[in-house]
């Protein structure tokens, strides 16, 4: 009997922990919401910028000479869709 | 003859001492195996965990996990006596084996299941949870199973630590269990775990079956996307990738500073989500804690757990009594989390489906995976797998505050 004053002690601490701090978790992230909205609104996207000048650097004789080795190690069945210089 | 006489006492059937309850723990570990190939019910731990049993259970073998007394003591294979704690961990691989080298390096001292939250958190995405805060709470109410369990084991008379590390199968997460069992009541460690990844890979029969014994179809038709249209939401996520990397590390500091036992899990779940957040910034660290350690995590975990059921430690009432009322915690805490939607519902005008608080418990994603599937049972259209998924996810947490909770006062 004395166990279950301890179990039911338990229980009540337990699931009023839980709730406690799911509940501030909760909050928490509505008030880091409103701090992340306020501060830094917007994802910045400069991606865009940096992809947009792909220069046409490949020359058509090294492209057709790349299209050529790729159709010979594949036996015809790969192809070239994009060649780029790192 | 000479000859003979020595080859048969090198085999397991020399070494048996006219004790064959063995021969029903290799029945066992080839039931597991069966269930994880076969069935392919949780194979990632059930494959190690079946082998394990099978490992440890060849008389002769030594690869069986020799559990500790309360006091320490363990009872080496030459008869003598020893204190575990105070033998170096070389010496525990030399006289006990390899299988107890891992168990007390990696297992008794807790270190892998925060080791595999690591993991979980670098798989786990908070956007559905952060989106959908409201509905977190029910995460909570899914707890209740693991006291109530807990309260109906004391009655039954199991110690206080027996009955909180029974209860918390009613969390629904592995990790959470065998990190509360370690530390309350090792002895229980194979059950425990063998009952609560089992009911884990049976989500898919008990939570259909709970939703419908407590769950009218009406309730069941709530459609969450057409409430958040008629209701819509006040709050509105400007940049939600800051939001992500905050979150995790605001979570931490207040877990830690409110339930510190729980921090180790929490703190670990949130390091890992943290990790993968980051982006490419830390991308290699997040491979490794998702992919390598999280395996390897998995592997040592599954193995030397199953190594811990030997016929003496498994084939006992208690045992009965974990599978037993391993289920009643899982099944009791689903329907409190429906319960607590429910008389939610009774309150508000924007209605929330039950199987939210179904998905309360962790499991995740396959709670909430089983959850959609039964909404669109009824409703083809009424897909609320976003909606679970934050009460799930707020359910690790949850569970991971219940096991602390427990550990502080019983620990």
């Amino acid at each position: 009997m004395e166990n279950m004053g301890l179990g039911l002690t338990l229980m009540l601490i337990g699931m009023l922990t839980v709730f406690v701090i799911l509940l501030i978790v909760i909050n928490l992230s509505k008030v880091l919401i409103s701090i992340v909205n306020k501060v830094a609104p917007e994802e910045e996207a400069p991606k865009k910028k940096v992809e947009a000048p792909a220069p046409k650097l490949i020359d058509a004789n090294v492209m057709a000479i790349i299209e050529a080795a790729v159709k010979e190690l594949t036996g015809g069945k790969g192809t070239v869709t994009n060649v780029e210089k790192l | 003859m000479d000859i003979l006489n020595k080859l048969y006492e090198m085999t397991a059937f020399a070494q048996t001492g006219g004790d064959w309850t063995f021969l029903i723990m290799i029945l066992i570990a080839f039931v597991l195996l069966y269930l994880g190939i076969v069935k392919k019910y949780e194979p990632l731990l059930l494959i190690p965990i079946g082998f394990g049993v099978l490992l440890a259970n060849f008389p002769g073998g030594g690869m069986g996990v020799v559990q500790a007394a309360s006091d320490g003591t363990v009872t080496l294979p030459d008869g003598t006596q020893e204190i575990i704690w105070d033998m170096p961990l070389h010496k525990i691989a030399h006289d006990l084996g390899l299988m107890n080298f891992i168990y007390y390096m990696c297992i008794k001292t807790g270190f892998i299941p925060p080791i595999i939250f690591m993991g979980v958190g670098a798989l786990t995405d908070f956007g559905p949870m952060l989106r959908n805060l409201r509905l977190s709470i029910f995460g909570a109410g899914a707890q209740f199973g693991i006291f109530a369990v807990l309260l109906a084991s004391l009655a039954l008379g199991f110690t206080p630590q027996e009955a909180a590390s029974l209860g918390i199968i009613g969390g629904a997460d592995g990790p959470t269990a065998i990190f509360t069992t370690i530390k309350l009541a090792p002895h229980l460690l194979g059950p425990i775990a063998i009952a609560a990844y089992s009911y884990m890979a049976l989500v898919p029969v008990i939570v259909p079956l709970v939703v419908k014994a407590l769950c009218s179809k009406k309730e069941l038709m709530i459609n969450m996307k057409q409430q958040d249209k008629l209701y819509p939401n006040k709050t509105e996520i400007k940049n939600m990738r800051v939001l992500k990397i905050l979150f995790p590390i605001c979570v931490t500091t207040i877990v830690a500073l409110l339930v510190p036992t729980a921090v180790s899990l929490v703190g670990m779940l949130m390091f890992g989500n943290l990790l993968k957040e980051l982006g490419a910034m830390t991308s290699r660290l997040f491979d490794t804690a998702s992919n390598a350690i999280m395996n390897t995590a998995t592997i040592f975990l599954g193995i030397s757990v199953g190594a811990t059921m030997t016929a003496d430690a498994f084939l006992n009432l208690t045992t009965i009594g974990i599978v037993v009322g391993g289920f009643l915690a899982f099944a009791l805490s689903i329907a409190a989390g429906i319960c607590m939607v429910k008389i939610f519902n009774l309150f508000v005008k924007k209605k929330v489906n039950p199987l939210v608080g179904a998905t309360g418990l962790s499991a995740v994603p396959m709670a909430s995976r089983v959850a959609n599937d039964i909404a669109t049972q009824y409703d083809s259209k009424n897909h609320v797998l976003n909606y679970c998924m934050a009460s799930n996810i707020s359910g690790v947490i949850g569970s991971a505050v219940a096991a602390g909770v427990l550990i502080s006062f019983l620990g």
